[in-house]
């Protein structure tokens, strides 16, 4: 076990070499650069641009640039040595003028901790959506299962539909309206996102989606096995409804939704751009859209690289998980 | 299965956990260095004990607006878009500021004297300036915020607005990692000079005799006095920047200004509070705290403004029936001039892909503007968000003449087109060409420009293809005269008020207009001249000439004017609208502002 755990995380560094490259040579082949604003206002002059590139060393080969991403590179102006991403350094945001992009993503305001920094507010979401989904999504496709083509199950078809169909936006303007608005429950405008009330509809809206998604499988999954032999077998050893749908039925329809639920954690934490503006929810989702429009190189890499190596550890999880939900599955040889 | 299903209520929990308690400060939040006394605050009395009757607590004035998107940068020598001025405007003030009628009037600087020539501007502070800790705010501090604006180590994205400064290219334009490059040496050849009243040298910071500035510029610059106020030469602290370090402006602790309002503090992308500067000289201190949020999705803060969380929104255009479908929202809604003027600029080079450009002749140019319908656009696509107009300055800046040689005309309109050159005298041929409309992709853009292509279809049976690009590729698309659109909607918002912002900045040769290959020697000779003159009123009247000169050229399609929409509550007072306001009305002077606490629910 822990030689494969050792060996899938030394095959990471190869996936996010890779993924800087591709990504790298997608946003280099976009028209356009950090200091192209908006053509209908003053423009970055050209001597400023020249000192921006050299100061950035965006006046250097293509080649160098990436290098000097990955490994390091001398800083032309201040002549000193900056290493790259192989010492954890994203590179400096072209647009945030002084500041790094792991300091944009992972330092915290002033006198907070970490987990008030973008990816500690974007975490704590999407730890708290997969929760929802998990706790709401299987017990609503194990009903639906159950209770096949009765109205339990059209109810819980309903809401699987709902959810896939429905977008975020619409249902966070709708639950705005609702709680905020009408029922006056809650506030639109947070100020204070240390209040645990204010986290629950932007956590409905980013894992509605998820839950709905989650409900489809744990039911289509359930349905699989529930005529299978060995749950027939099962019921006619005389145990107990309980201990044949949890332990036998659905311990075997647990398998795919484990697979889509590492991913899909890893969709939730790195933030989503329409909840972040709705709310006003100081996640890392908008840095990451936002830095593609603005061609802000380093965002764009350091935000995809965290992506990447993300969708990499729940993947690594999920197949770690594998091996307790099911006694059949070896790591190794 | 139990051990999962524990496993995941904990993983629950410690989320919520994390979300309640995560929040927590770990220690103290930063304080403001020593802060002057506050403007005292209404005592609140005790309730005697015996009766228990509840406190009646004054409600505290607080102006509560959404700005929208947060800045990617608040320091005054780097920022450039609308809303991070509009948070630097409110902690620092220039030397000289707008009043409502947009006249530049006394910041920092009691008065200024042009040389006769207006190479030389000399102002003279405001006796006992203080910063809002207290300090002393003297001359020197404003010479070193013209210094870093130029310094090429700073490399703002507005450095270069300063240039008429004597030495400023040269130092803007050194190569800094030459060898041998010395900034004392371009320091000292710059023409900003800090000193006392009798031209002595200033000792430091501290010295509160160091009361006069004088800039030297390498050409006459009447102009200037109006830059001077304009964010690049807010006094930011020398010290505050040093210690700070590139993130400085991060922090609200190390933004120690002079302007109406400290700013307390701030949660990115969440709030920022302000509340009133007892130092401020600039004009009368506010009466009221204000707050900023950060929401971007306009029905969101739509919602918010309805359920009395906001003050003041900017109001979209998706927004407009509601408000006119309710007198409350309708009474609400103040409309007045904004700062920027949009056109359909046509390309005026020779050839456009490869073939002769059709707007290279004037006829086809004053087709397509006299085919424009302003007043349609105006209605039917941008719902009263714009205004429409033929001429280039908008309306409430200095230099806006409503006199225009084109309207909308549709016969006129097929009648230049007749009477074109061959090969554009007629649809069919233009249709055989293969005209082509660029734009900025976005589901507004596509709208905009599908209406456009009918207008000009249905006036001139003129085809236009839609030619949606990616925004910022649109942008450099633009930059470059190589690639610029046959046909693209652009304009410009002012910096500042004055007509040589609009004119001698935008399509003088040499300018933007050489991205579109703009040029025109009369236009030219008469903003130079008018640029230079130190006469105010035949500036004016050169400009005015300028402008004429511009509009009969015909290089565009002059199409609307912007209007800024905001609802306010009616609890919000006072305030004095500009074109130039950033944020919400009253922006430029928000010591006009006042809040009937009163009436606030």
């Amino acid at each position: 076990m822990v030689t494969y755990l050792f060996r899938r995380l030394f095959w990471l560094i190869p996936v996010l070499i890779t993924v800087s490259a591709v990504t790298f040579i997608i946003m280099r082949s976009a028209p356009g650069g950090p200091w192209d604003t908006d053509a209908d206002r003053r423009q970055v002059d050209a001597a400023t641009a020249k000192s921006l590139a050299a100061y950035y060393g965006l006046d250097k080969p293509m080649w160098r640039q990436f290098m000097a991403y990955v490994i390091g590179d001398t800083n032309s102006q201040t002549k000193e040595y900056v290493c790259g991403m192989i010492c954890g350094n994203l590179g400096p945001s072209y647009r945030q003028r002084g500041r790094t992009v792991q300091d944009i993503l992972f330092s915290a305001p002033e006198g907070k901790t970490f987990w008030q920094s973008r990816f500690g507010y974007s975490i704590r979401l999407g730890v708290m959506a997969l929760a929802m989904a998990v706790f709401i999504g299987i017990p609503i496709g194990i009903i639906a299962a159950l209770k096949q083509n009765t109205i339990a199950d059209y109810v819980a078809l309903f809401i699987a539909t709902s959810g896939i169909s429905v977008p975020s936006f619409v249902l966070a303007i709708f639950l705005i309206i609702i709680f905020a608005s009408k029922l006056h429950w809650i506030d639109i405008v947070v100020d204070d996102w240390t209040q645990v009330k204010y986290w629950f509809m932007p956590m409905i809206v980013l894992g509605f989606g998820t839950l709905a998604f989650t409900a489809r499988l744990t039911r289509s999954s359930m349905l699989e096995v529930i005529r299978q032999d060995y749950v027939r077998t099962a019921r006619a050893k005389g145990l107990a409804e309980r201990a044949v749908v949890f332990v036998h039925m659905l311990k075997n329809a647990l398998i795919p939704v484990i697979t889509i639920l590492g991913p899909a954690l890893a969709g939730l934490v790195t933030g989503s751009f329409i909840i972040e503006t709705m709310f006003s929810f100081p996640g890392m989702g908008r840095a990451y859209v936002q830095a593609i429009g603005q061609r802000d190189y380093s965002m764009i890499m350091g935000t995809t690289l965290i992506y990447a190596a993300l969708v990499a550890i729940a993947n690594l999880s999920v197949d770690l998980i594998y091996v307790f939900i099911d006694p059949r599955i070896r790591l190794e040889e | 299965m139990r051990k999962l299903f524990a496993l995941l209520s904990l993983l629950v929990l410690a989320s919520l956990v994390l979300s309640a308690c995560g929040g927590a400060a770990p220690t103290e939040a930063p304080s403001q260095p020593e802060q002057p006394a506050q403007p005292e605050q209404p005592a609140v009395t005790e309730a005697p004990v015996a009766t228990e009757a509840p406190a009646i607590q004054e409600k505290e004035a607080v102006l509560r607006v959404n700005t929208g998107t947060y800045p990617d940068v608040i320091d005054p020598q780097k920022s450039s878009f609308v809303n991070e001025i509009g948070h630097l405007d409110k902690i620092y003030v220039g030397l000289t500021t707008l009043n409502e009628k947009l006249e530049t009037v006394p910041g920092a600087a009691e008065s200024w004297t042009f040389s006769e020539d207006a190479t030389q501007l000399v102002f003279t502070l405001k006796p006992n300036l203080l910063y809002s800790d207290g300090s002393v705010l003297n001359a020197k501090r404003f010479e070193f915020a013209f210094q870093r604006n130029i310094d090429p180590a700073t490399a703002g994205e507005y450095a270069s607005i300063t240039d008429e400064i004597m030495g400023a290219p040269e130092w803007r334009g050194a190569d800094t990692a030459a060898e041998g490059y010395d900034p004392e040496t371009f320091k000292a050849a710059l023409g900003v000079k800090a000193s006392h009243a009798d031209g002595s040298d200033c000792a430091d910071y501290e010295d509160a005799d160091c009361n006069t500035l004088t800039l030297t510029f390498s050409k006459p610059a009447p102009y200037f006095a109006t830059i001077a106020g304009i964010w690049v030469g807010y006094p930011a602290k020398e010290e505050n920047i040093a210690e700070g370090g590139d993130i400085w402006w991060t922090s609200s602790k190390y933004q120690v200004g002079n302007g109406p309002f400290i700013w307390q503090s701030v949660e990115p992308f969440v709030k920022s509070v302000f509340v009133p500067n007892p130092n401020f000289a600039g004009g009368s201190i506010p009466t009221f705290s204000m707050e900023y949020s950060y929401i971007t999705d306009s029905a969101v803060a739509f919602e918010a403004y309805r359920n009395n969380e906001f003050d003041v929104i900017g109001s979209a255009a998706e927004d407009l029936p509601v408000i006119e479908a309710d007198p409350d929202l309708t009474a609400q809604h103040v409309t007045y001039a904004g700062s920027c003027t949009t056109k359909i600029q046509f390309s005026l080079f020779p050839t456009w892909g490869g073939q002769p450009n059709p707007f290279t002749d004037k006829k086809v140019r004053e087709a397509f503007a006299l085919a424009y319908d302003a007043e349609g656009w105006a209605r039917d696509v941008d719902g009263g968000l714009g205004s429409p107009t033929w001429t280039w300055i908008p309306p409430g800046y200095p230099g806006y003449d409503a006199t225009t040689p084109l309207k909308f005309d549709p016969d006129a309109a097929k009648a230049a087109l007749a009477a074109a050159s061959e090969p554009f005298n007629s649809a069919e041929k233009l249709n055989a060409m293969g005209l082509k409309m660029t734009f900025s992709d976005s589901a507004r853009n596509r709208q905009r420009h599908e209406w456009l292509a009918a207008n000009y279809k249905n006036i001139l049976g003129v085809d236009l293809a839609l030619d949606p690009v990616e925004p910022t590729t649109y942008t450099a698309i633009q930059k470059d005269p190589d690639t610029y659109p046959l046909l693209s909607r652009g304009g410009w918002c002012a910096d500042y008020p004055d007509p040589q912002n609009w004119l001698s900045v935008y399509w003088r040769t040499g300018t933007f207009s050489d991205r579109w290959g703009y040029s025109n020697p009369e236009f030219d000779a008469l903003v130079d001249e008018a640029d230079t003159s130190t006469d105010t009123a035949k500036r004016a009247e050169l400009y005015a000439q300028a402008q004429q000169v511009l509009l009969n050229d015909i290089p565009a399609a002059f199409g609307y004017n912007s209007l800024n929409h905001y609802l306010v509550k009616p609890w919000v007072q006072g305030y004095l609208t500009t074109p130039q306001d950033h944020m919400f009305p009253g922006d430029l002077t928000p010591w006009t502002i006042t809040i009937d606490t009163s009436m606030v629910p």
